[in-house]
């Protein structure tokens, strides 16, 4: 890792953080950053940085970084494009770890000058940069926050395993939001807009050695150097799962070209096959990033053989029609999971797959189909149908599935689909590490992308 | 550059191509085709003519002379007005399965490959895989199983399978050649497979 990627550490774990813009003017970004911090008590020292004051939310302000008498870690530049090259110099006389810019008017209006600026100053410091034009990161493990939109509009998701690397701050944040409402933990948010100095690959390469990080989710306008991504996503994605969003797929007007080959294979082919040469899974929009991430916190099946559960028929013949339709497929029991399946249904259903347990039936049967199921050789991922309409179902079933994936013997999926007391119950299950989902399609996708991304685990000897 | 010039640089590149003359006559193209010998195809060449069979520029199971002077004089008719530079005569390809090998210069990623259902409605069908270049035998394996044509290379119908080391062969080849030379786009196509090898009937580029 080059020693500029690998000091990104003092953005994401600072002792000490200068705000350089800090405002006493209450929703201006050097605002809500102060509160940020303050308010998610980060445990480090804060410093605010503006020459017009002396003092923002009691804290003792400077003029400029170089005047804070101790060490600082971490900078974040809210101020004026045209100011922060005279800002940046100043941070690299004073030997700061890691700057984050928020602020645009750099390259993406043209201002190349400023940005070569700023990238001369980085590199000869080795200071890693987070931006410009960006929301900058969030760590909710170290509490640090510079995204400059409220918490009371965008909530804040806990800590977790999934990091998430975003060229847009737009798409990232409303993402981070929606994390946060259904209760999937993050490991670290990163926003890196123009990324002038440090790219998507810089990125991936320093996540792939992040403690904290089980999976990574990327979304992707247009990549600096795509044969550098390709490389990043190889290695990175061997060690943990990326899941990728690209966006911009259209051939955007590209000339009519003079061979077949041309015409036919636009830019997004390209991309696309880079995913599949680097294994890494594509989401096709904003719902699938989620329907697939929250999924890797399961073990890894060993095969593709699928169990179905059901309290509801329908259900689970529409969960068998997707698994026919994909690279999984439906399991066979074997006769000791016959017999305990038998006692399990009621005296007129038979033992098949799906199995259904029809709509009286209580918790108790979940428990042991899904026990009978997991013992079994034969299946090594199960699809569990939950319709939480039928009376006999209450919250205990939630219980039955968290002790289920607690056990970590198999992995599984879990449908409700419902209305307003089925998504709360979901939202309660998703809270708890189930991975729920709201329609049968989106599930077995789901599991078969985590199918074949385990099967490439194993191929490569990871287990 | 013209077709021949084309031709060439790939037999130069390793590329085996069906056997080929370039006749500027009608008289030359009865010489060739005995020198290459029955069955041939005969395509017009002109620097007028994107897609020769658009215009009906293309004769194929060509089997003896007087059939050869009349598919002649028929495609010339075909083509009045237009700058014609010569005639092709080609050694029949065999019968099999019609596919494009391709490739393109991506601004972001360079170089990438294509393998998909070839002939002349490659465009419609876009049933085609890409990889970025270099590609290894893994790539290739599964750039064949995506192809919603993948069934006819592994023998619909009865038909036996396709010579699936030979395509690949083929497709790593295109990409060394792409790279080494250069080019921006490639199409080979269509190349016809059948279960003894592959035959490269046409093929451009640009560089």
């Amino acid at each position: 890792m080059r020693k500029i990627v690998k000091n990104l550490d003092s953005v994401f774990k600072p002792k000490s953080v200068a705000i350089v813009g800090a405002s006493t003017t209450s929703n201006k970004i050097g605002n809500v950053l102060m509160k940020n911090f303050l308010d998610a008590r980060f445990k480090g020292e804060i410093y605010p940085v503006n020459p017009k004051h002396d003092e923002v939310m009691g804290k003792r302000c400077y003029a400029k970084a170089s005047d804070i008498p101790k060490r600082v870690d971490l900078v974040i530049i809210a101020t004026p494009a045209e100011t922060v090259p005279d800002i940046m110099a100043d941070c690299a006389k004073k030997k700061v770890g890691g700057i984050i810019i928020l602020s645009g008017g750099f390259e993406e209006v043209g201002r190349n000058d400023l940005a070569q600026k700023i990238r001369d100053t980085c590199e000869k410091n080795d200071i890693p940069l987070v931006g410009p034009n960006c929301l900058g990161i969030y760590d909710p493990y170290t509490k640090v926050d510079s995204i400059f939109l409220p918490m009371y509009k965008l909530e804040r998701p806990k800590a977790g395993g999934i990091a998430f690397v975003t060229q847009s701050g737009a798409v990232g944040s409303a993402v981070m939001d929606l994390a946060a409402y259904y209760g999937l933990g993050i490991s670290k948010f990163i926003s890196y807009g123009n990324s002038t100095v440090l790219n998507e690959s810089d990125y991936l390469e320093y996540l792939a050695q992040d403690a904290e990080t089980d999976a990574i989710i990327l979304y992707i306008e247009g990549a600096k150097d795509g044969r550098k991504l390709l490389e990043a996503m190889k290695k990175t994605n061997r060690i943990k799962p990326i899941i990728a969003l690209k966006a911009g797929k259209g051939l955007g007007g590209q000339a009519a070209a003079r061979s077949h080959t041309g015409n036919i294979a636009g830019s997004y082919m390209a991309y696309q096959a880079a995913f599949k040469q680097a294994k890494v899974t594509e989401a096709e929009g904003i719902s699938e990033l989620f329907d697939f991430v929250k999924i890797y916190n399961q073990p890894i099946p060993k095969g593709n053989r699928i169990g179905i559960i059901t309290n509801g028929g329908g259900m689970g013949v529409l969960a068998a029609d997707y698994i026919e339709d994909s690279d999984l497929e439906l399991a066979k029991f074997s006769p000791e999971t016959v017999k305990s399946l038998a006692k399990i249904i009621p005296s007129y259903g038979t033992v098949a797959n799906p199995l259904d347990l029809v709509a009286d039936a209580g918790v108790d049967g979940y428990t042991k189909s899904i026990d009978a199921m997991m013992s079994d050789p034969g299946i090594d991922a199960l699809v569990i149908v939950v319709l939480l309409q039928t009376p006999p179902i209450d919250e205990r079933v939630i219980h039955v599935l968290a002790t289920a994936a607690d056990s970590r013997r198999k992995p599984f999926v879990t449908i409700s689909v419902g209305g307003a007391y089925t998504e709360a119950y979901r939202k309660i299950m998703e809270s708890k590490g189930i991975p729920s989902y709201d329609s049968p399609r989106a599930a077995v996708k789901a599991l078969e992308k985590f199918v074949t991304y385990s099967k490439y685990c194993k191929d490569i000897g990871k287990s | 550059m013209t077709l021949i010039d084309d031709f060439a640089l790939l037999e130069k590149n390793g590329f085996k191509l069906l056997p080929y003359s370039m006749a500027k006559s009608e008289n030359e193209a009865a010489m060739m085709a005995k020198q290459i010998g029955y069955p041939v195809a005969i395509k017009i060449v002109s620097r007028d003519i994107e897609h020769k069979s658009d215009i009906g520029g293309v004769k194929i199971g060509i089997r003896n002379e007087e059939m050869l002077r009349l598919s002649y004089r028929d495609i010339m008719q075909r083509a009045v007005g237009k700058r014609i530079d010569g005639m092709l005569v080609q050694r029949m390809a065999r019968k099999g399965v019609e596919l494009i090998i391709g490739g393109k210069k991506d601004p972001q990623f360079g170089h990438m490959v294509i393998l998909g259902l070839g002939g002349i409605y490659v465009e419609i069908f876009r049933d085609v895989s890409a990889r970025i270049c270099p590609i290894t035998s893994a790539d290739f394996s599964e750039m064949m199983a995506e192809l919603k044509s993948h069934p006819l290379l592994e023998g619909a119908r009865g038909k036996k399978p396709i010579n699936k080391k030979a395509l690949e062969h083929l497709a790593l080849h295109a990409c060394r050649f792409m790279m080494k030379e250069d080019i921006k786009e490639l199409d080979l196509n269509p190349v016809v497979c059948d279960e003894k090898g592959c035959d490269i009937v046409d093929a451009r580029f640009i560089r």
